[in-house]
């Protein structure tokens, strides 16, 4: 016969609990207070060791991160000794705890991230680390000194090589152009921004607009048109990323100004709708390669765990220029 | 005209059973409808009646026995099967779609197109206002099925159903929100039918409306066919002892009982609405009063504001301003939500039970003790016993037949329902009880049960207000009856005096100048 | 067993099935809600990769990790299911979460108030923005859906605003610019570092939402609502004032999650939440809720926050990948929303 519960008795063992809770000491886990050990090279077990490896992505409905995914995969697959785990936290952070803390449970050897955000993934990268696991952050980093490494790029950098770039070779009279941003507030549309800001220092150049793109193809579209309406008089368009510069496109496609008009991107994408094909089918006029970090990880992986070696807890990559010229060749080294 | 009668009748059903879990629905029933005969189906709720009306609309396809139709068996799959062999129902629950036009509603799943296949929508208004006009009521084709009122829906199904050109047609209960005159407009259209070689399965609770239209008529009791007879031999009181099993005394024993002080005055009554809804006729200079221990019925025609009055009264109608008079025990008062109505003493037993009155799906003791839970609750907190020992006291005193307090409301039949409601509304303790009609769709013996009750809480001195469609009720239960007409009270009758003759003349709006406001000024 | 007793040991008014014989398939289906939950876990031990010897799914760790996990959605879900149990929606709840987790932040680290303060002020923000919703809704005769899909809107603004458009760290410490190290508890786990404190925090609030549901009169008068509004207030019901309470409480709930929030990532961002009032809603109606109001149970919403937690670690744990995670949860959600149709007909 169905029971009704005693929810008088629940409550009771409840309250219970809760006395106990605060009576019993709390461990520390984010309050960074946590004794500082960080893996030792135990971890390194050589070529006879097999490895596995989880790899937690912000959100894999960026190309860019599917992107490094793919790099990981293609580059672990020349190693035996790697399997590579794969978790989606869909730009959540919260999700993301729990992608981390499900490798855990599962007892991973390494731990590659690219975390969503800074601050909300600190403590689980320091929980992992802390318990001996390696941790190579990629692109995004993490607070304080609980990882291993941290491979990515300098945005600040891309920024002003793009600048120099339009300055030098896209409009070396100088010239009237606009610029469009990724999200306002994030810190790659900021590093973007002032990079490119230091590129132009000292040309002719005159930004007349600026514009917010969201990072989005029909973002930039949107803000593009508005911006043609009220400027007529721009000559090249600098975009943070591939995508809104080719929403920039579209729109002066739209009103008939393409042929005059240039286009900067950002990112570079090895892939069909990416910004290297955009510049080799001409409809930009030069990309600036991100780079993933994804194949510079599984190196990193495989110098720690197979080669027993010290890594340097910073690795900067360096963008390349991509233009008409070297499109097709960049197109091909990208997957390979 | 010549109509060659067929050899076979229209339909035959033989030895139909079906069985709903362990209950047995219907039970061997055999059942024939000729060609051009109005053929009555009785019974008490959850006789069985529905359940062979199903089979016979393919509705419920795993019975045993057979269907032929014109001689041809036939086993319908679907109700689209037996639509397309000439078989029309309209269901006791309406399956209009409220948020449709009326003749969107009539041509629903076969709109007429122009030649360019577009939606002939002119076309469907003016066939939908003939087809109106054929069941005797004048409405604009154009307006939402959801503004009418449910009388006026019926009559709308009525018409849809007419539209299908239907070989049989089966009515259940189709005259339970019409009025005297719709009543006999619709008979009307039935002998129209008739004398046009349809057959017709009538469902009715209503005696008098089967000597009236039926030729023949079968009456089944706990699922198997109690009697079969033709109409002409059958005086109403031993059909009703076919149905019930046994014999009945009659329903209605007036006592003019004495009656205590004055509960409820209204003078010059209305109410103008802030916002104007449509469909609805709200009060428009309504005086009456109602003493302790008293029952004063509310009479009129379909349309004449009974269920307006009585939700104003309650603080449950449409928002406005209000003029003239409403005292309730001298104080002038003016509620403006049910729940200061009911601090007043008022309680309401509202017009459509499954509609306003009952969550179905809910268990019988939550909806009985619904009005009372915070009056029983200790510090927010429902003690179970005290709330078990509502809820059986109620079903005890009421007898009402139910399976376990938790089984849901839409298990019992619909007396049992209207019980529950009723049931209800006595838990608060009222002075006042407002009933809308508190009898429609409910059989003999629970309808016998429930005016016994109304009778004793009137005993008890309880002052009842009561709004109904059927003349008998008004004149047979209640002490006066004050008629309405056009949101207006029209006449006051004295039910010692007065009959049923007296009342339909005056709910038609005759000798209207000559009473003026009612008999009360 | 007689009727009597059957009838003495129901749970929620409308949670029973109609005048039968109680026979073990009655019974099993009065525990409908907890199907998915119950077929889920099975599926986890069954698919769980094993290691020493030990099944990975069913260690404490990962239990608890499960519920952690959960306690956020778990406990917008309970507010969720008072709202959809009146017949309404809220839309709002994950923006009012980054409301609140940005507001704990903001309070704390630039305003240097304290934890209490701080907790009751956030807590306060979001009751009033549930029951404005709720005016607005109730007593204008707005439809929830646009009401509180405004009002996802307006949260989300507010939150850009008072965080100026980036999320707030949150370091922890004494002086100004850091916030007290007790809310940093939040984020901790006691007993030996393995019950997590949000974990404890949902159980909290869902046995009291259960107790609350099961025995007050303003339960039932919310039952009530959803099952029939109109009889409700023809019955004496004072509809508007408890449609207003419970977008209220359902906004308190989702301030409460906030908070939880905002202490485990240590950081109050104004994306946060982004789309958990559908995560929230996908955990009601997989446990039994009906959409339309009227039946349902805290219990059935608590198994299917529960539910899709442990269906996110199970699909991690075994190394699915992440697009066939997402075909998989989808496939799951409609499944376990069929499996609470299964009840038989009476």
């Amino acid at each position: 016969m169905p029971v009704r519960p005693r929810t008088g008795l629940t409550v009771t063992a409840l309250a219970g609990v809760l006395a106990l809770a605060s009576a019993c000491g709390t461990t520390s886990e984010n309050s960074g207070q946590g004794k500082q050990t960080g893996p030792s090279q135990a971890a390194c077990k050589g070529a006879g060791g097999s490895f596995t490896i989880g790899m937690s992505q912000a959100n894999l409905s960026e190309p860019y991160r599917q992107q490094m995914n793919d790099d990981i995969a293609r580059a672990a697959k020349g190693v035996p000794q790697f399997t590579v785990k794969f978790a989606d936290a869909q730009q959540d952070n919260s999700k993301q705890v729990a992608d981390v803390e499900n490798f855990l449970t599962q007892k991973i050897d390494l731990l590659i991230i690219s975390p969503n955000e800074a601050k909300p993934l600190t403590a689980v990268v320091k929980k992992a680390y802390d318990k001996g696991i390696p941790v190579l952050v990629l692109d995004r980093k993490v607070e304080g000194e609980a990882y291993t490494q941290w491979i990515g790029a300098d945005n600040v950098e891309i920024g002003k090589q793009a600048g120099k770039y339009l300055a030098e070779k896209v409009l070396p009279q100088g010239g009237k152009i606009a610029e469009i941003r990724g999200l306002a507030g994030s810190t790659p549309a900021k590093e973007r921004q002032d990079g490119f800001a230091q590129g132009i220092q000292g040309h002719n150049i005159d930004i007349v607009s600026t514009v917010d793109g969201d990072w989005l193809r029909e973002k930039g579209q949107q803000q593009a048109d508005a911006v043609f309406k009220a400027h007529p008089e721009i000559q090249a368009v600098y975009s943070q990323n591939d995508p809104m510069a080719e929403g920039a496109y579209l729109a002066a496609k739209a009103a008939g100004i393409d042929q005059r008009l240039k286009f900067v991107g950002i990112d570079g994408l090895p892939i069909p709708s990416g910004g290297i094909k955009a510049v080799e089918e001409g409809r930009l006029s030069a990309t600036f390669v991100y780079p993933t970090a994804g194949r510079e990880a599984v190196g990193s992986a495989k110098q720690l765990l197979i080669d027993c070696k010290q890594l340097p807890k910073t690795q900067l990559l360096q963008t390349s220029l991509v233009t008409k010229e070297n499109a097709a060749e960049a197109y091909a080294k990208g997957n390979s | 005209m010549s109509v060659s009668v067929p050899t076979a009748p229209l339909v035959a059903m033989t030895g139909i059973s079906k069985t709903y879990g362990g209950t047995l629905a219907c039970d061997d029933v055999d059942l024939t409808v000729r060609a051009g005969e109005v053929h009555a189906l009785l019974g008490e709720n959850g006789a069985g009646k529905s359940t062979l009306m199903r089979v016979l609309s393919g509705d419920v396809t795993d019975h045993h026995g057979t269907v032929a139709i014109e001689g041809r068996p036939t086993r319908f799959g679907s109700p689209h099967d037996a639509q397309r062999a000439g078989i029309a129902m309209i269901p006791q629950e309406l399956d209009l779609v409220p948020g449709l036009s009326i003749a969107a509603n009539i041509f629903l799943g076969r709109e007429l197109r122009t030649r360019a296949g577009i939606i002939d929508v002119r076309r469907m208004n003016r066939e939908t206002g003939d087809l109106l006009a054929r069941t005797g009521i004048t409405l604009d084709p154009k307006r939402h099925v959801g503004e009418l009122r449910t009388g006026e829906q019926q009559l709308v199904a009525i018409a849809k159903a007419l539209a299908l050109d239907a070989k049989v047609l089966i009515m259940d209960e189709p005259t339970s929100a019409l009025s005297p005159a719709e009543v006999t407009r619709m008979f009307a259209v039935i002998t129209e039918l008739r004398a046009a070689g349809a057959g017709i399965v009538y469902i009715s609770h209503r005696m008098e409306e089967i000597s009236r239209i039926a030729d023949r008529a079968t009456v089944l009791r706990n699922g198997r066919v109690a009697a079969a007879f033709a109409t002409a031999d059958l005086t109403v009181a031993q059909v009703t002892e076919a149905l019930v099993g046994r014999p009945v005394q009659a329903l209605f024993r007036t006592e003019h009982g004495s009656t205590g002080r004055e509960l409820l005055r209204l003078t010059d009554f209305a109410l103008r609405p802030r916002r104007t809804r449509p469909g609805r006729r709200e009060p428009d200079g309504v005086s009456l009063s109602v003493r302790a221990g008293e029952i004063v019925g509310l009479g009129g025609l379909l349309g004449s504001g009974r269920t307006e009055l009585l939700e104003t009264l309650f603080g449950a109608g449409t928002p406005g301003r209000r003029h003239g008079e409403l005292r309730v025990r001298d104080r002038v008062v003016r509620p403006r939500r049910p729940r200061q109505a009911m601090r007043l003493g008022m309680a309401l037993v509202p017009e459509d039970r499954r509609i306003s009155g009952l969550a179905l799906s809910h268990s019988i003791r939550a909806n009985t003790v619904l009005s009372i839970v915070d009056r029983i609750a200790v510090g927010g907190y429902v003690p179970r016993k005290r709330e078990t020992g509502a809820v059986r006291r109620v079903v005890d005193e009421l007898k009402i037949k139910i399976g376990g307090l938790g089984d849901a409301a839409n298990t019992l039949s619909g007396g049992n329902q209207q019980k529950i409601v009723l049931g209800r509304a006595l838990l608060t303790e009222p002075s006042l009880l407002l009933l809308d009609e508190p009898t429609r769709g409910v059989d003999v013996g629970a309808k016998a049960e429930i005016y016994q009750l109304l009778r004793e809480a009137a005993g008890r001195g309880i002052g009842i207000l009561l709004a109904s469609s059927e003349p008998a009720e008004l004149v047979g239960l209640c002490d006066r009856v004050v008629v309405l007409h056009d949101g207006r009270s029209v006449r006051e009758l004295d039910t010692r005096d007065a009959g049923e003759a007296e009342l339909l003349a005056a709910a038609m709006g005759e000798g209207r100048t000559a009473a003026a406001v009612g008999g009360e000024s | 067993m007689s009727e009597q007793q059957r009838t003495e040991t129901r749970p929620e008014p409308a949670e029973f099935l109609p005048g039968r014989r109680a026979s073990v398939v009655d019974t099993l289906f009065r525990f409908q809600s907890l199907f998915g939950l119950v077929l889920v876990f099975a599926a986890g031990i069954v698919f769980s990769p094993v290691r020493d010897g030990e099944l990975i799914f069913l260690s404490s760790d990962n239990l608890f990790n499960i519920v952690r996990a959960t306690a956020e959605i778990g406990i917008i879900a309970v507010g969720m299911t008072f709202v959809i149990l009146i017949g309404g929606i809220d839309l709002s709840v994950g923006a009012v979460l980054g409301l609140a987790a940005v507001g704990s932040a903001v309070l704390m680290v630039n305003n240097g108030l304290g934890v209490l303060p701080t907790v009751l002020i956030v807590l306060l923000a979001g009751l009033v923005f549930g029951l404005l919703q709720g005016i607005a809704s109730a007593v204008w005769g707005i439809q929830a859906f646009i009401v509180t899909l405004a009002g996802l809107q307006i949260a989300r603004g507010l939150a850009r605003i008072w965080s100026g458009g980036q999320g707030v760290p949150i370091p922890y410490g004494d002086g100004p610019g850091k916030a007290p190290v007790a809310f940093s508890l939040l984020g901790e786990r006691t007993f030996n570092g393995l019950v997590p404190i949000p974990a404890i925090i949902f159980v909290i609030v869902a046995a009291l939402a259960i107790v609350f549901l099961r025995t007050s009169a303003f339960a039932r008068h919310l039952y009530a609502i959803g099952g029939n509004e109109k009889a409700a207030r023809l019955s004496g019901i004072p509809v508007v004032r408890v449609k207003v309470l419970v977008f209220g409480l359902c906004g308190l709930l989702a301030a409460l999650a906030g908070i939880i929030h905002a202490g485990q990532l240590n950081q109050g961002s104004p994306n946060d939440g982004n789309t958990y009032e559908l995560d929230a809603i996908a955990a009601v109606v997989v446990g039994g809720t009906a959409l339309q109001g009227g039946r349902g149970s805290v219990v059935g919403t608590v198994a299917g926050a529960l539910m899709l937690g442990a269906l996110n670690y199970i699909l991690g744990l075994n190394n699915i990948d992440s697009n066939v995670q997402l075909l998989i949860k989808g496939l799951v959600i409609v499944a376990a929303a069929g499996l609470q149709r299964l009840r038989p007909t009476p």
